[in-house]
């Protein structure tokens, strides 16, 4: 598998892109360069996975994409967006209405219910949402039941699901999930995976993944390797054991 | 152990400063005024040594009453003893001294210094004798019975300058002086703020107290001997007959200084118990900051357990931090009182009344009290907790968040209602009689009933509160009315201090109310005049009789009677079981006028007729006169002020609140005693077909000619009297003052660490779209409930305990019914909302500053 160079940022196609995106954390001696000077783009309709060492900067990358987080360096944009131009409260804004989060673990709000934790981001926004649209999200993770529960009274891998129906209630541009699946034993980790291969596939959503895990990966349409805050590579069309290839060959 | 424990305490930092700060808030006040009543003192004491400086024996009259409120009123003393003193071996000077009442009338008709409440106005002696007390600024002596000398402060107040024409009022009624001199007193224009009128001697006694009577010498020796000597043969030299006695200087010194703590102490003790009430209030937010801070560290304790810490290592690590917060909260809380006891002083200086300050007097005693105090109540609150977080199962560590959950709520119901159940029990024996100390317990008991309670009612009346919030403000009122609900325990606890201030002013109001409105009753049956002239100086002079007698010549006036107050000593000749100790203390009598009060004012005479009073004749309630054993035809004693012995009758019973106390005597008892009596009320009413506003400009005139009383029409009185009840209504809004300050303190520490603890759910809404104002909001309406939440349970306890209350008064047959202040409620709700509101800025603006992308990778 060879890298490619990365591709050229046309919005019409991307969800999200960023541009010489450089991040560094502290200052002389204890300086970090998270992120070198990262070109990357997401494109509409697709399910991306990054991976990377630990260290080599995913976290932060999707940080400064998803507007929670600012570059030292470089632009980042959702749709057409240049997010660097934001003020706070546009930025908050196009979080609730154009990103959504699927994060590792504490992913929902103990004091709601499942159903007011799933259209909290239209609620915050005094939205009322599409409705066909959240019963066809809500028949997707098949919870119906269980709406009126507390995150307390779910199992791990239900609480992610509610987690990434939230993220699809207000059909986002773009969504982003940080290790979704990391928390979850592999059963549920599928369940999960697989509902989310459906929102793009069926739904027509967009995700960007990262994770650690090779069969996590494959569930993916292309994955983006980051090593030492860079890009250093990339894969399309990924199977478990062609990423296990691969992250062998980076290793050596 | 240790080590780690006071490494993990430095590690927390932050959170020492907010725990400490319910600490030194509670010691603060505490230390505040121990400062404050020990500056007083000290300044008293030099005052006092200053003025008797030159004062090596005091002569006075052993012939004295003890008062009821403390403090004493001694006989005169003949100011024909002089020569013998003078005449004694080793005198350089004697002096005669009085210190009587006496009003000074400005330029514009107003008397100078305040009637009633505030410091005294006196009328004394200046003379050229070197043991006289003043020394003269400008000007000279008064000489002759036209001159007048003033302290400095009153001259300046009053805009007078050597040669004006002052008008001076005191027992002898009102007269009008030159000004010749301007005086000082020690080193300061004016003690304590009162005014002084001087005179010399022959006018000060004719004017202030009775003819050749001064109230004692003031000698100066000439150091050839000790004052001790030289008093005995001062003692010596006097007639026995005369019932004088020498005491040295150094003996008045310290018996005037003690006189003064006396009264101060009062004042100082009664602000003492308000601090140890505050630091009462603040334990609360002592333990509920600790509560939170041990479920916080729940995973932290657990993994201690978890690698070998024992559960006593665990909950000493915690003790040993309440211990240090303690020490240090104290210590921090002891600079902060000194700062409030000069804050006090500024207050007390701003209202009048001056304390001359020599110096900050910071004892180590209020230390030691203070640190005692801070420390036990620290270690305390930190107990359970404590004990609480070596409970910790090590399984714990892996659990995810912090539980805090009611606990057992039936337990709860059942031991809070139980409790409850016997503070009413208590409440109601009160009402059957039962001594007070069992009403206390009862309130007491229907407190812990509360608090026991409070986190089993806390979830429901918070969902409940928090519903209109959810309607009005969407997700973050939804928000912010589970946030009140989640851990109702800390938000019970928070609330307490709100609970408990509320609960206290609620009862109290409802109290007053009702006590309000059976004065205006009572008094309004019991006055059948038109007009009451009063003046409001307990004990202290008054108005002088001529001036009742004035009015009551007044044309268009039909009826005109006084009624003054003055302390005797009655003594029944037949009952051997008083105590000889207590022989001394005197007792209240109401002087009246039998010929004028009868139709005029109800006193609530049961027997006996007022008109066969006399001068030896006594009326007395009926409560005291059971109690003594006494009817009517028994034998008392009645013993003046001056030592006059009058054989005197019980000739009748007074029953009733318009009897302002337990012996009534007419007025003729005290005519020829040497110290005049003054009336505290003049009622008046007008005659058939007189135009009333005609009548009332002549009393006006009359009034204000003598410059003494506030003349009010008869709605006025009533208002007037039912007011009074209002000054003990003061005193518990300061209490609720103090509540609220603890409160607001409480809530916004418990909102800090509450926005610390929830800071990922924070990062996790930011993140997800909850703008700052959002998220300000939400902080805002879960204060705003949470205090809410304390004022409902508070007015709704308070109501219950002032419904019990008045019921129990109701019971002694004073007939008063439950009045709900309305007004005083509604006012109290929305003061819980602003408080809500305030405690919520510094949290709520802390919540929006959480760094959304450590919140949410933070693991
Ligand atoms: N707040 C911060 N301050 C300083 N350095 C930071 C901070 N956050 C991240 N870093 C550093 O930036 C680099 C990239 O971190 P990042 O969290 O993006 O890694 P990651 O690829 O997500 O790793 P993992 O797979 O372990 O989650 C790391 O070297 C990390 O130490
Ligand atoms: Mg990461």
């Amino acid at each position: 598998m060879t890298s490619l160079p990365p591709p050229t940022a046309t919005n019409a196609t991307h969800a999200a892109h960023a541009k010489g995106a450089t991040k560094i954390y502290g200052t002389g001696d204890s300086e970090v360069r998270a992120l070198d000077d990262v070109d990357v783009a997401f494109q509409r309709g697709k399910f991306t996975a990054i991976m990377g060492p630990s260290g080599s900067g995913k976290s932060t990358l999707m940080h400064c994409i998803a507007g929670l987080d600012s570059l030292t360096s470089g632009s980042v944009s959702i749709g057409d967006t240049d997010l660097s131009k934001l003020s706070d409260k546009a930025l908050t804004q196009l979080r609730r209405d154009k990103v959504g989060f699927i994060f590792q673990a504490f992913n929902l709000i103990p004091t709601l219910t499942a159903y007011e934790n799933i259209v909290l981001p239209l609620t915050l926004g005094k939205k009322k949402g599409d409705e066909t649209w959240i019963n066809r999200v809500i028949d997707t993770i098949s919870l119906r039941d269980r709406l009126e529960h507390r995150p307390s009274e779910l199992s791990g891998g239900q609480q992610q699901r509610v987690a990434i129906a939230r993220a699809l209630a207000s059909q986002p541009d773009i969504i982003f999930a940080d290790e979704p699946t990391g928390n979850l034993d592999s059963k549920t980790g599928t369940e999960v995976l697989t509902f989310m291969r459906r929102a793009v596939t069926d739904l027509g959503q967009t995700i960007v993944m990262v994770t650690h895990d090779a069969t996590a990966a494959s569930y993916a349409d292309r994955i983006v390797f980051l090593a030492d805050g860079k890009v250093a590579g990339e894969m399309f069309s990924p199977t478990a054991q062609k990423v296990l290839d691969y992250l062998k060959h980076l290793g050596e | 152990m240790l080590r780690l424990a006071l490494k993990m305490t430095w590690a927390r930092k932050g959170r020492l400063v907010l725990t400490s700060l319910a600490i030194i808030l509670g010691t603060g006040f505490l230390s505040g005024t121990f400062v404050f009543r020990d500056t007083i003192n000290q300044t008293f004491d030099r005052l006092f040594s200053d003025v008797f400086r030159d004062v090596d024996a005091y002569v006075r009259s052993t012939a004295f009453i003890e008062l009821d409120f403390g403090g004493e009123q001694r006989a005169g003393t003949p100011i024909s003893a002089l020569e013998t003193v003078r005449n004694v071996e080793g005198v350089v000077s004697a002096t005669g001294d009085i210190q009587g009442f006496a009003r000074v009338i400005g330029k514009d008709g107003k008397p100078l210094g305040s009637e009633g409440g505030g410091p005294p106005t006196f009328g004394s002696i200046a003379s050229d004798d070197s043991a006289g007390l003043w020394s003269v600024v400008e000007g000279r002596l008064p000489n002759g019975p036209k001159d007048v000398m003033l302290d400095r402060a009153t001259a300046d107040n009053g805009e007078f300058i050597i040669g004006d024409t002052v008008r001076v009022i005191a027992a002898r009624g009102a007269r009008e002086f030159t000004l010749v001199g301007i005086a000082s007193y020690g080193d300061i224009s004016s003690p304590g703020g009162a005014t002084f009128a001087l005179f010399d001697q022959p006018t000060a006694s004719e004017f202030l107290l009775e003819p050749g009577f001064v109230d004692a010498f003031l000698i100066e020796g000439d150091d050839s001997v000790s004052d001790e000597v030289l008093a005995q043969r001062i003692d010596a030299a006097l007639a026995d007959e005369l019932k004088l006695e020498t005491l040295t200087g150094a003996e008045i010194t310290a018996e005037v200084q003690g006189q003064i703590k006396d009264v101060l102490n009062i004042f100082s003790t009664f602000l003492i118990v308000f601090s140890y009430i505050a630091l009462g209030i603040g334990s609360f937010v002592i333990y509920n900051v600790f509560s939170i801070t041990a479920a916080q560290r729940q995973r932290e304790n657990a993994l201690l357990r978890a690698i070998g810490a024992s559960r006593r290592q665990v909950s000493r690590a915690l003790l040993v931090e309440g211990t240090l917060m303690g020490v240090v909260g104290s210590l921090l809380g002891f600079a902060v009182g000194i700062g409030l006891s000069q804050l006090l002083n500024a207050l007390l200086k701003a209202t009048g009344f001056e304390v001359p300050t020599a110096g900050l007097a910071i004892k180590p005693g209020s230390l030691v009290n203070t640190m005692i105090a801070g420390v036990s109540v620290t270690v305390f609150a930190a107990w359970l907790p404590a004990r609480r977080a070596g409970r910790v199962p090590p399984l714990a560590a892996l659990r995810d968040t912090a539980l805090d959950t009611a606990g057992n709520l039936k337990r709860r119901v059942i031991i809070g209602l139980v409790l409850i159940a016997l503070g009413v029990v208590g409440l109601i024996a009160a009402s059957n009689d039962a001594p007070i100390q069992v009403l206390g317990l009862g309130v007491l008991g229907v407190f812990a009933g509360i608090l026991v309670l409070g986190p089993a009612i806390a979830r429901p009346v918070a969902l409940a509160l928090g519903k209109p919030v959810a309607a009005l403000r969407g997700v973050s009122g939804t928000m912010a009315r589970q946030n009140a609900a989640r851990n109702p325990k800390r938000t019970s606890r928070t609330a307490a201090p709100v609970l408990l201030g509320v609960a206290l002013v609620t009862a109290f109001t409802a109290l007053a109310a009702s006590i309000r409105s059976e004065i205006r009753d009572t008094f309004g049956a019991a006055f059948s005049g038109d007009f009451a002239l009063t003046v409001d100086s307990q004990g202290f002079g008054g108005i002088p009789l001529s001036v009742t007698d004035q009015i009551a010549g007044l044309d268009g006036v039909a009826q005109a009677t006084g009624v003054g107050f003055t302390s005797v000593r009655i003594v029944d000749p037949n009952d051997t079981t008083v105590d000889p100790a207590s022989m001394m203390r005197g007792n209240f009598v109401q002087t009246i006028n039998p010929a004028t009060i009868v139709g005029l004012f109800d006193l609530g005479v049961t027997e006996g007729d007022l008109s066969s009073l006399g001068r030896d004749g006594l009326f007395v309630d009926a409560g005291r006169a059971t109690e003594r054993g006494w009817q009517v035809g028994t034998r008392l004693q009645v013993i003046r002020i001056d030592g006059a012995v009058i054989d005197a009758e019980v000739r009748g019973l007074v029953s009733g609140e318009t009897s302002f106390a337990n012996y009534v005597a007419s007025r003729e008892m005290f005519a020829d005693a040497p110290t005049p009596i003054f009336d505290s009320f003049v009622y008046i009413k007008a005659a058939q077909g007189a135009a009333l506003d005609e009548v009332e400009a002549r009393i006006a005139a009359i009034s204000s000619d003598a410059g003494i009383g506030t003349l009010q029409s008869k709605e006025g009185f009533i208002d007037a009297q039912a007011a009074q009840v209002n000054q003990v209504l003061g005193l518990i809004y300061g209490l609720l003052g103090l509540s609220i300050i603890i409160a607001i303190v409480g809530i916004v520490i418990t909102l800090l660490l509450s926005v610390f603890e929830r800071r990922r759910e924070i990062g996790l809404l930011r993140a997800v779209g909850m703008t700052r104002a959002q998220v300000r909001t939400t902080v805002r309406w879960e204060s705003v409930i949470t205090s809410l939440l304390g004022a409902v349970t508070g007015v709704v306890l308070g109501i219950v305990m002032g419904v019990v209350v008045v019921a129990a008064l109701a019971d002694d047959g004073d007939g008063i019914t439950f009045r709900l202040p309305v007004t005083g409620t509604l006012v109290i709700v929305v003061i819980s909302f602003i408080l809500g509101v305030v405690a919520a800025i510094y949290p709520a603006w802390r919540a929006t500053k959480v760094n959304v992308v450590e919140a949410i990778s933070t693991t």
